[in-house]
């Protein structure tokens, strides 16, 4: 007989049962003590950014750069929540706590799912380094006198804003699974570009920007302790406990409703074609099914490659800063599926190792399938940065090629290496699912920026500063050591016993 | 006048299989005979997959000696996955991939000739229908597997293993979550390739199939080999009671 849901079935379960969720994630890190270490780099980091900054020089002057970054700190609260809602949005409504695979054959209800998504939303290195520029920012701009009071309000914005994503993030999905739920998204989406870009035109973004209510809480934080900063404070205590509260709502909408995006996929039919003439052709058709017809790989490029791209073409972006795009959408690319490569196949795997087939050339070809695939999103951000920037030089064409094929080369050396390293069983079915566990993603998505962001930037300097064939030439060692990297990955993968213990784990 | 042995198509002596501390399987020897079947026995653990695993190339023994088809697999592996089928214990299919894509793939990288290169009836698209249709899978030739059911997956796997006509079938756990059509189906596979003068071999927990399409069984236990017994001597209730004597 149905009854009335209670205070424990409303509140205290799932609370309780995402705690468990998180102990049991918890005892099943493979590396403890990695993991330990990476917790206390982030809050190392964290601690820096709100310290160092506030006893730079210039900190706090009420002139300047500092004061420049005081004013545009509402901007950046502005900014992060929208990077918030995109990446929230992206992946389906979050991250899993546990695999839906697995949760499957628990009473995990879907406000846990919601509360683990939440926890989960910060384990993102786009989030973190968003959220540390904010913190730097701010400390930068105020200096060290008052600075408690402006970081607490900054650090319930973070919360607030990630619940707030979360809400919309459930709710897009809980439209996107109703009958042309799809097709409604996408036209929002659309519309939203288009209002966008109207404004950009018609020179409203200064006056809106100035209008965010953003404003009023950097004003309370500015304040000190007074009573407005702790109405202020109190005040977005509330919100966020009722917006953590909300997005239950709409995760449970969304939990009584398939997938169709996944549905339509895993029910799509593919006409036969004829069978490639060589042994490489029928591995790359393969394998670029496996990742043309993945929903995460599909949404994920599709905000990776425009995202950038709309950012590039409403800024009018110059060739020197767009240089530094191909770096970026390459690096957040891989991690779609390319840090963990051979849980492509599933389960698969065990059947494809059981071809004869050379597995350097299996090798060869998985390394293709992901640097055209990248290469493809990073070719269309250019392309959309490019509408605005005008005709480029020899110096800028040639360091933006170069900056294409340096940085696409480190990637996939670098994500085949970690794919034979480091595998992991994941079904990559879902919108929300990830190659690889949270907090492993975090430490890739890190050492990928960085080492692509420094490439990207030394491109970028030759871009204005060295004629075409300096940007070559300067590409010509990176390229090589890439070759290394990779030719020793294969030689890893070549390696029966290697091979074996990839293959079996990806198919566990 | 002695009866003639057939030649053994998978020998194996000492297998150890370790994975880290894990010791998978302990000292495993069989042989498997051409034209005859083969049934692997055991419960959960026991080495079997471990062992298929190890037949069928993808993964080496850590010591012993196995030949398959006359290739030593730890030397020569790509020819012994030449000679073999394999239909894995768990999934064997490429996720986002129709069916006859995974031919198209096994065609290529076997090598087997197209219709257009063999002539009309005798090319890998027909024996490839074929099988589809004989394991009620045709209707689904060219939708992508992740949308298959357990059952529909198992059909797949054993069609994957059986369309290059191998000198050695290896068949893990063929039989889970099949429906009684597929279990026929896969019957006839089997008894198609001891007519044609393949080995078999055949891994399972469901003794009462295995015996219906095995001549011998060997029953495998903490990763050793613990009996090689005829078919049978594993029929009715006292082969039952001999086969859970084994298993404690």
């Amino acid at each position: 007989m149905p009854t009335a849901h209670s205070w424990t079935d409303l509140v205290v379960r799932p609370v309780v049962d995402t705690a468990h969720l998180v102990r049991f994630r918890g005892a099943t890190v493979r590396r403890p003590r990695v993991a330990r270490i990476a917790w206390g780099t982030m809050l190392g980091i964290t601690a820096a950014v709100v310290v160092v900054p506030a006893l730079a020089p210039g900190a706090g002057a009420p002139t300047g750069r500092a004061f420049d970054a005081l004013l545009l700190l509402p901007t950046f609260m502005a900014g992060f929540l929208v990077l918030a809602l995109v990446s929230a949005v992206a992946s389906g409504g979050g991250r899993e706590l546990l695999p839906h695979e697995q949760a499957v054959a628990h009473p995990v209800s879907p406000t846990t799912d919601h509360l683990g998504a939440l926890l989960l939303a910060p384990l993102n290195i786009a989030w973190l380094l968003q959220a540390w520029f904010l913190l730097g920012s701010a400390a930068w701009a105020k200096g060290p006198d008052g600075l408690l009071a402006l970081e607490v309000v900054l650090l319930v914005w973070l919360a607030l804003a990630t619940a707030l994503a979360q809400v919309v993030a459930w709710s897009v999905e809980a439209v996107r699974r109703r009958s042309h739920g799809v097709a409604v998204v996408r036209t929002a989406g659309v519309a939203l570009a288009l209002v966008a870009l109207w404004l950009q035109l018609t020179d409203r973004w200064g006056p809106l920007l100035d209008a965010l209510p953003t404003l009023e809480l950097v004003v309370a934080g500015l304040d000190g302790h007074s009573p407005r900063w702790w109405a202020t404070v109190a005040g977005m205590l509330v919100a966020l406990v009722a917006t953590v509260a909300l997005g239950a709502w709409p995760a449970h909408l969304t939990a009584r409703r398939l997938p169709r995006d996944e549905q339509r996929v895993e029910s799509a039919s593919h006409a036969a074609r004829p069978t490639p003439c060589s042994e490489l052709g029928m591995l790359l058709r393969l394998d670029r099914a496996s990742v043309w017809r993945a929903v995460p790989m599909r949404r994920g490029l599709g905000v990776l490659a425009v995202g950038p791209g709309l950012v590039a073409l409403a800024g009018g972006l110059t060739w020197d800063m767009v240089v530094v795009l191909p770096g970026l959408v390459v690096s957040g690319g891989v991690l779609l599926f390319g840090v963990n490569a051979w849980s492509l196949d599933g389960r698969g795997g065990l059947w494809r190792e059981s071809l004869p087939v050379d597995p350097a050339l299996v090798f060869r070809a998985r390394s293709l399938v992901m640097a055209e695939w990248l290469l493809s999103a990073a070719a269309v951000t250019v392309v959309l940065a490019s509408l605005r920037a005008g005709v480029p030089d020899a110096s800028e064409a040639a360091a933006l090629l170069c900056a294409l094929v340096v940085v696409t080369a480190q990637v996939v050396a670098v994500a085949m290496t970690w794919s034979i390293r480091r595998p992991f069983s994941v079904d990559l079915r879902s919108a929300r699912a990830t190659p690889a566990p949270p907090v492993v993603m975090v430490g890739y998505s890190a050492r990928l920026a960085t080492s692509t962001t420094i490439t990207a930037m030394v491109f970028s300097a030759l871009s204005w500063t060295a004629p075409w064939w300096v940007s070559v030439a300067v590409a010509a060692p990176f390229l090589a050591w890439s070759g290394v990297r990779w030719r020793r990955a294969q030689r890893r993968w070549v390696d029966a016993p290697t091979r074996a213990l990839v293959v079996t784990t990806v198919a566990a | 006048m002695t009866a003639s042995v057939p030649p053994a198509a998978v020998l194996v002596e000492d297998l150890h299989v370790r994975f880290g501390e894990v010791e998978a399987v302990a000292g495993v020897s069989l042989t498997a005979y051409a034209g005859q079947s083969t049934a692997l026995l055991g419960r959960n653990g026991a080495g079997k997959s471990t062992t298929m695993r190890v037949l069928a190339g993808v993964v080496p023994p850590t010591t012993g000696r196995v030949s398959v088809a006359g290739h030593d697999v730890a030397r020569d592996p790509l020819a012994v996955k030449r000679a073999v089928g394999y239909c894995p214990d768990v999934g064997g299919l490429v996720p986002r991939a129709t069916p006859w894509e995974h031919l198209q793939l096994a065609a290529r990288l076997r090598r087997l000739p197209s219709v257009a290169e063999a002539g009309h009836e005798a090319g890998w698209e027909t024996r490839g229908r074929d099988l589809l249709e004989r394991f009620e899978l045709g209707g689904v030739a060219h939708r992508v597997t992740a949308g298959f059911s357990h059952g529909m997956g198992r059909r797949l796997s054993v069609v994957l293993a059986a369309f290059h006509q191998p000198d050695v079938l290896l068949l893990d756990e063929p039989f889970d979550g099949v429906d009684p059509l597929g279990v026929e189906a896969t019957f006839d596979v089997v008894a198609d390739a001891r007519s044609r003068g393949a080995s078999v071999l055949l891994s399972t927990h469901l003794r009462e199939l295995a015996i219906q399409v095995c001549s011998s069984a060997l029953v495998l236990r903490g990763g050793e080999r613990v009996a090689t017994l005829d078919a049978t001597e594993l029929l009715g209730e006292v082969g039952a009671d001999a086969y859970r004597a084994l298993l404690d």
